[in-house]
């Protein structure tokens, strides 16, 4: 059975697996994506990784950009690799934060798991 | 793919013996891990690109339009009239060869077709079929042989053409040996026009082209995003030198407007390279009063429309001259970077020019004329900055950058391109103890490309992208093993986002640096605070024992 939001709305991914609205996150769900992409199965997640997908999420919603990885990690005062060691990679991170598949050239620029 | 494929398996598959037979024979096989994925259709749509729509490279049907060999034919006569180069680079070559083994993707895969020389072919066999009287006449009659080392265009020639002219950097290390001097990137360039004839661009060319006609840059970061940027970088640099360094935005009047590829702002180590541009006008803002703007419209150097066609490049690149005219400065500061220099040195003047409401370049601090610059009216920042070290101008502590041990990659179009050879060591020598060069026949004009140039810069080719690294990384690991390198330099955004993948796979203990971190580390700024750590917050050579003591 697909997962449902707080509003009972059904979620959906894009084939990538990335959320397609990105409104619709919660914990739950980034627990969920988080699962998926083989990261981890703990739920609820740590107050560190929260710390750091709330950011990211409210980042997007100001610049609609992909924030600078040492950025985020000075803004939730964690060690400046924070993305790097709380989730395998600041582009798995993004993901788990239910945020749009990122464009190519962040891929090329941002070190990351291929 | 990266942990699918280990370098030592990489190298293991290198074989330099083509086999046997007339390579025309030799069907393309499109291979993942050597070829990126096709274009975004709403991104194509966004620069009015023919024949959107949805294509695998791996399917049979590339979704081309009924008529795609007239529309290919009349591309090709179109462009043999109106450039020149291409006309006389499809007559000229005579095979000797000199260039066969002088390609990183051919020393790194050991691919025949990566040959420069047969990589031209591919196109120059339908010219030769197609376009020369010899060729038309014998290929019109009916069971006749064809005119050799010529070829009808099929499908399975446009599939090849797209899987190798998207396999070259045009980086053109092949033109330095070429005894006619034949400039193979000019080839790939109009082999990827025609491609795009039919709509087959790859997606890590055509989203940034289509974000940057958007929002000003590759990335599509907007303006207030590249402000908060610009502002972090304030704050980690007050952090180390007790300085505010903040930049100036869209400032009408200013002296000089200043544009950099914007992945400097986004991904380190570019980060730190700008963070030094942000030091270096501070400096010269104190000191000599000189007034630098950036520009939120003009906030991308780069110009991957000219990975497209001259159209697209022409597009990218007006924002240029547009936004120093609005403002009204004097000349343009161009970054480091690569390809924006092909773009800018060799065609902005005639592309979107002349710039006659623009001066001819000269640094207002050393009264040197930019002779070099004198058209386009724009300067690339090394020769900015080598001519302010020259003239004394600057006061640096070359010491705070001892922990780095320097090799210096040339980046292929400021030195093939532009002859940008010295500038950049002067700098280096200026900045930092511990400089030691890769062997000859891989640097300067010689330089070995980083493999991701020309938009080949995506992670579905990562195999393609570190085979043609190797040559690169091989001179590296060199002066590694042989000096103890720790840092490799480079004056190319594009490089300082793909050494570092490179460097991690080849040679794990080499990180990468644009010159200006290291301006940025050895500058003092006027009424800085005692420095402990470098832009990357590392501690300074000496600070840790002295504080042990």
């Amino acid at each position: 059975m697909a997962a449902m939001d707080k509003e009972n709305n059904e979620i959906t991914f894009d084939p990538e697996r990335y959320l397609e609205n990105f409104e619709s996150w919660t914990e739950k769900i980034a627990c969920q994506i988080a699962d998926q992409e083989g990261v981890f199965q703990e739920c609820p997640l740590s107050g560190d990784q929260m710390d750091i997908l709330k950011f990211i999420r409210d980042y997007y919603k100001k610049f609609e950009a992909f924030p600078i990885v040492r950025a985020v990690c000075k803004n939730v005062g964690q060690l400046k690799d924070c993305q790097y060691q709380q989730f395998p990679d600041p582009i798995v991170a993004w993901k788990i934060s239910g945020l749009p598949k990122p464009t190519p050239e962040v891929f090329a620029t941002i070190k990351h798991k291929i | 793919m990266a942990d699918q494929i280990k370098p030592d398996e990489l190298l293991d598959k290198i074989d330099h013996t083509p086999e046997r037979g007339d390579w025309m024979h030799t069907a393309v096989q499109i291979r993942p891990g050597m070829y990126c994925y096709s274009a975004n259709p709403a991104s194509l749509e966004t620069m009015d690109m023919p024949n959107v729509r949805k294509w695998d490279p791996l399917d049979e049907d590339w979704k081309l339009p009924e008529n795609w060999q007239e529309i290919i034919h009349n591309g090709i006569k179109e462009r043999l009239e109106r450039f020149r180069t291409f006309k006389v680079f499809m007559d000229i070559c005579v095979r000797c060869g000199a260039c066969a083994d002088k390609c990183h993707y051919f020393l790194g895969t050991g691919d025949p077709k990566n040959m420069p020389v047969l990589r031209a072919e591919l196109l120059r066999s339908v010219y030769r079929n197609d376009f020369t009287t010899v060729g038309k006449i014998l290929s019109s009659i009916p069971g006749g042989k064809k005119l050799y080392g010529s070829r009808p265009l099929t499908l399975d020639v446009l599939k090849e053409w797209w899987y190798y002219f998207f396999q070259c950097t045009e980086c053109r290390r092949c033109s330095v040996f070429c005894p006619y001097g034949i400039d193979t990137a000019e080839i790939t360039i109009m082999g990827r026009e025609l491609l795009n004839l039919l709509g087959l661009n790859i997606d890590w060319i055509a989203t940034p082209v289509a974000n940057c006609n958007n929002t000003g840059n590759h990335l599509g970061i907007q303006p207030h995003a590249l402000m908060g940027m610009m502002e972090f970088f304030t704050e980690d640099i007050e952090e180390v030198t007790g300085v505010n360094c903040a930049p100036q935005f869209n400032k009408k009047g200013a002296d000089i407007l200043f544009i950099t590829p914007s992945g400097d702002y986004f991904a380190d180590p570019g980060t730190y390279t700008c963070q030094g541009y942000l030091i270096l006008f501070k400096y010269l803002k104190e000191k000599y009063g000189l007034d630098v703007t950036w520009s939120t419209y003009a906030s991308e150097g780069g110009n991957f429309g000219s990975f497209t066609s001259f159209e697209a490049s022409k597009r990218l690149n007006a924002k240029m001259y547009l936004e120093a005219k609005r403002l009204g400065v004097k000349w343009i500061l161009g970054g480091e970077c690569g390809h924006m220099w092909r773009v800018v040195h060799q065609y902005m003047d005639t592309m979107n020019g002349p710039a006659d409401f623009l001066e001819e370049p000269v640094n207002p601090i050393t009264g040197t004329k930019f002779e070099n610059a004198k058209s386009t009216k724009m300067v690339h920042i090394i020769e900015f900055t080598a001519d302010l070290i020259k003239h004394g101008k600057l006061e640096l502590d070359k010491s705070r950058n001892d922990n780095v041990k320097l090799t210096f990659h040339d980046s292929c179009n400021p030195s093939r391109s532009m002859g940008m050879l010295e500038e950049p060591r002067y700098i280096i020598n200026n900045v930092c103890n511990n400089f030691y060069e890769m062997p000859p026949n891989t640097i300067r004009e010689q330089t070995f490309c980083c493999g991701s140039g020309a938009g080949l810069n995506a992670g579905e080719n990562i195999e393609l992208r570190m085979a043609g690294a190797l040559p690169r990384a091989t001179a590296v690991k060199y002066v590694h093993e042989k000096f103890g390198v720790n840092r490799l330099g480079a004056i190319c955004a594009i490089d300082r986002a793909a050494l570092p993948t490179a460097m991690e796979y080849w040679v794990p203990e080499v990180g990468v640096t644009g010159l200006h971190e290291l301006i940025g580390n050895a500058l003092i700024l006027p009424g800085e605070k005692k420095r402990t750590e470098d832009l990357r917050f590392e501690p300074l050579p000496g600070v840790e024992e002295e504080d042990d003591e």
